[in-house]
């Protein structure tokens, strides 16, 4: 029931905050100055997590490829996962957790000293000014970051097949696009600005609705991360689903 | 970046010394499994079940080039168990309790609580942090256990019902390719998770600035740097466990 509530909740406070990302006025400056910030301060983590990862994918696929005593079928496999999966899920975790809990302990600390009020007192609608640009940000951002993990795992990929194991560079890079084709771009894309949209939405609305003190800020954080990683990786299955039929 | 090394490896050590030179807090401790733990399984459970499906679709096509559909079960259990189901829930419990541990130590912080430990004279890493450690190293093991469980299942229900595959041989192969120390492994590999989100999780709570901006702060940073240092260390450990 209580879950129900907030589902509802949220989906008003998604509806109202849509709104005004798509009508002017547009607060073009703000959308830029969040979407750099964020970009920026995503970056390190993303590459940071998705790079070793491909380096685990590499070594754990090594040794299950020669059991079918198919090495170069290695990075065409590596490409798909990390297309596919890997890098959106992974480069969404991270916004979330880096951006997502930044701009919900942000308006949370707005929130907390009234500045939000101020904001709607002074006339200026606080969820256009505020939110808005933060959700435009996420949106912007996190495809940008999902194709960056992408390139950061096949990085760590060829790292670890090519520089630790002795699988030869030329075979990696040939075999690397022979299952992944447009539509793993398309459907990455698509998948990374749903994500976006979806963060962007659950990190703003923890944020603006904290109450509480202190306390309220941290457990604003605290929720978004949580919600938002398990709202994103349950779609993902039903993303996956519909973009590559399940299985390609 | 060099000094805050330092000063997280002095706060380490200080943490270390604490905890070694007390009595254990037993009834801290399981209050702190009993938050951490039963707290943060549904959400686990959820997020397991998702990987299992989604490396079920991952398998599938990538093997059904070469034809090897069969080898399914095989590709799902060794991928899942060894890599995705640990570094997985690392990343849940770094967000769940991770933060949790953050802005609650931020919040004593910001409001003097942990000075005021200190002046009734009790050591503030041995109250905060050690039932913390002991609590999280004490639920992650079955937690992985159990998540690997449900990824197993969620893999075998999409092979069956979304794929129309054999879930027979699904689940003979799945077994069949696991050994115990798979297992021992997967456990080890989130007990190591669980020893860098909590220190780096109370680091970051301990070490925060006052007010509602530090909190907010001090949780974001628990939850980026605990991601980061796992994802890192996960390539040593799956090189030194299974490389």
């Amino acid at each position: 029931m209580q879950f129900l509530v907030s589902l509802g909740r949220f989906g008003v406070y998604g509806a109202r905050v849509l709104w005004r990302m798509v009508t002017p006025p547009f607060e073009l400056r703000e959308i830029a100055r969040h979407t750099v910030l964020i970009t920026v301060r995503c970056v390190v983590p993303v590459v940071a997590v998705v790079f070793p990862l491909g380096m685990v994918l590499a070594l754990q696929g090594a040794s299950i490829l020669k059991m079918f005593g198919a090495p170069q079928l290695l990075p065409s496999l590596i490409a798909v996962a990390v297309f596919r999966e890997v890098s959106p899920v992974l480069a969404t975790a991270l916004v979330t957790a880096q951006g997502g809990s930044a701009f919900a302990a942000e308006l949370g600390a707005m929130r907390i000293q009234e500045e939000i009020d101020a904001t709607q007192v002074m006339g200026i609608d606080p969820l256009r000014v505020h939110v808005a640009p933060r959700v435009w940000a996420t949106l912007f951002a996190t495809p940008f970051l999902g194709l960056l993990g992408t390139l950061a795992g096949f990085g760590g990929a060829w790292f670890s097949a090519s520089v630790v194991r002795d699988l030869p560079g030329g075979i990696y890079w040939a075999n690397l696009w022979s299952l992944t084709g447009p539509r793993d771009l398309w459907g990455s894309l698509v998948k990374t600005v749903i994500f976006g949209l979806l963060v962007g939405l659950i990190a703003t609305w923890r944020g603006f609705y904290a109450e509480g003190g202190e306390e309220g800020v941290g457990r604003a954080v605290n929720d978004t991360t949580v919600i938002a990683i398990t709202a994103f990786v349950v779609l993902n299955y039903f993303l996956t689903s519909a973009l590559f039929g399940g299985v390609g | 970046m060099i000094a805050s090394l330092g000063r997280f490896g002095l706060f380490v050590g200080t943490f270390a010394r604490a905890s070694l030179t007390h009595r254990p807090p037993v009834a801290r401790t399981l209050e702190e499994a009993y938050r951490i733990g039963v707290r943060s399984l549904p959400i686990l459970l959820v997020i397991s079940a998702f990987v299992g499906t989604n490396l079920a679709f991952q398998g599938f096509y990538g093997f059904r080039s070469i034809g090897g559909q069969a080898f399914l079960g095989m590709f799902v259990a060794l991928s899942g168990v060894r890599e995705m189901v640990p570094i997985m829930v690392a990343a849940m419990v770094a967000a769940k309790a991770g933060t949790e541990m953050a802005s609650q130590i931020a919040v004593m912080r910001s409001r003097e609580q942990i000075e005021a430990l200190e002046v009734m004279a009790v050591d503030p890493y041995w109250y905060l942090i050690t039932p913390r450690f002991l609590g999280i190293l004490l639920v992650l093991p079955p937690l992985t256990i159990l998540s690997i469980a449900t990824m197993l299942l969620a893999g075998w229900a999409v092979v069956v019902a979304q794929l129309h595959q054999n879930g027979q041989a699904f689940l003979g192969l799945a077994f069949g390719s696991l050994y115990t120390v798979d297992f021992l492994f997967a456990t080890i590999k989130g007990a190591c998770f669980a020893v860098i989100i909590c220190l780096v999780s109370c680091f970051q709570g301990f070490t925060s600035e006052r007010g509602p901006a530090g909190v907010g702060q001090a949780t974001n940073k628990a939850v980026v740097y605990s991601a980061m240092v796992c994802a890192i260390l996960n390539y040593f450990l799956s090189q030194a466990l299974y490389g």
